[in-house]
């Protein structure tokens, strides 16, 4: 299986690792109920452990740790093993992360 | 108190056996040389700094560092893609300070890391050396797809290394480049002697001019 990396081009994927799903985001103790510690205390748990088993295209982190060590962004199907799109991750380079907790 | 005496060797003092290996007569398939004395520093662009990096390269170097996978041939040096908004510059090694002029020369808009003694640069030549890197390398090393000036960064044999294609020999042949750490070149160097035995490997050791 090759997987094209936005930076370097089509690499066999064992220069890869995976972390997994690209949607959690950390949560903003103001936006998700900081002034509850109930609420924050789920809003940790759901971001820290709490993941979706989908079939079908999902967006998820890659590392080209292989190559150009870049964080990427990759859409697949979990079910064909299709990768539709491959982009880099929010903070590649020297690009500025595009806000907090990506 | 004991003394320590420091002396800088080769990672392949021992691997490296100049002279004819692999098959019995004279054929010469691959060239693999070890190219000392080189002076390599690494320049990653600070977080927003692209623009300034490439203008502080452009005055050092005479060129821009290569945005994609190559390499860019300025002043007294190469610039070696190695990474998003990052390059490798590569010189022969010269005056003492030249990391701290370079260190001056990128202040507050790039952080530099020295690698002069960091990695080892081996240079694989000759009419079959495309043959044995393809036991190894699994990028397509094909004119097409990675001509003279090309540049990657990928795994040989589960090693980190930095590859590139300088100017053809003189007789025609495209020759390779590989950066790679100097904890894992002599293991790499076995790697590479092994895999072009068969087309006989002619060994030696050069020097940057
Ligand atoms: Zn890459």
């Amino acid at each position: 299986m090759r997987i094209a990396c936005p930076f370097c081009g089509e690499r066999e994927n064992g220069e890869f690792t995976y972390l997994g799903d690209a949607a959690p985001k950390r949560p903003n103790f103001v936006v998700d109920g900081g002034e509850s510690p109930e609420r924050i205390e789920d809003a940790f748990y759901d971001y820290v452990y709490l993941r979706d088993n989908l079939a079908g295209v999902m967006r998820e982190y890659w590392y080209h740790g292989g190559g150009c060590r870049s964080w990427l962004v990759a859409e697949r199907n979990t079910v064909t093993h299709e990768f539709i799109a491959v982009t880099a991750a929010p903070g590649a380079g020297a690009a500025s992360a595009m806000r907090a907790g990506e | 108190m004991a003394d320590f005496s420091w002396n800088t060797q080769s990672p392949l003092e021992r691997a490296l056996v100049p002279g004819h290996h692999g098959v019995t007569g004279t054929q010469v398939g691959v060239m693999l040389e070890e190219v000392r004395d080189i002076n390599l520093v690494q320049v990653m662009a600070r977080r927003g700094k692209v623009v300034e990096t490439v203008k502080a390269a452009k005055k050092v170097f005479g060129v821009e560092p290569p945005s994609t996978p190559g390499t860019a041939a300025g002043r007294h040096a190469t610039l070696i893609w190695s990474g998003p908004d990052q390059f490798i510059a590569f010189s022969a090694r010269s005056e003492r300070d030249h990391f701290s002029k370079l260190s001056d020369a990128f202040a507050g808009v790039a952080s530099l890391s020295d690698q002069s003694d960091g990695r080892c640069l081996i240079r694989i030549g000759g009419p079959r050396a495309r043959q044995a890197l393809s036991k190894f390398c699994s990028l397509d090393l094909d004119d097409r797809a990675f001509p003279p000036g090309a540049a990657a960064t990928t795994s040989i044999d589960h090693t980190a290394t930095n590859i590139w294609r300088g100017a053809d020999s003189s007789d025609g042949h495209a020759v390779f480049h590989i950066l790679v750490f100097t904890s894992f070149a002599d293991s790499l160097w076995h790697t590479i002697q092994d895999a072009a035995l068969e087309y006989g490997v002619q060994a030696s050791l050069a020097h940057t001019a």
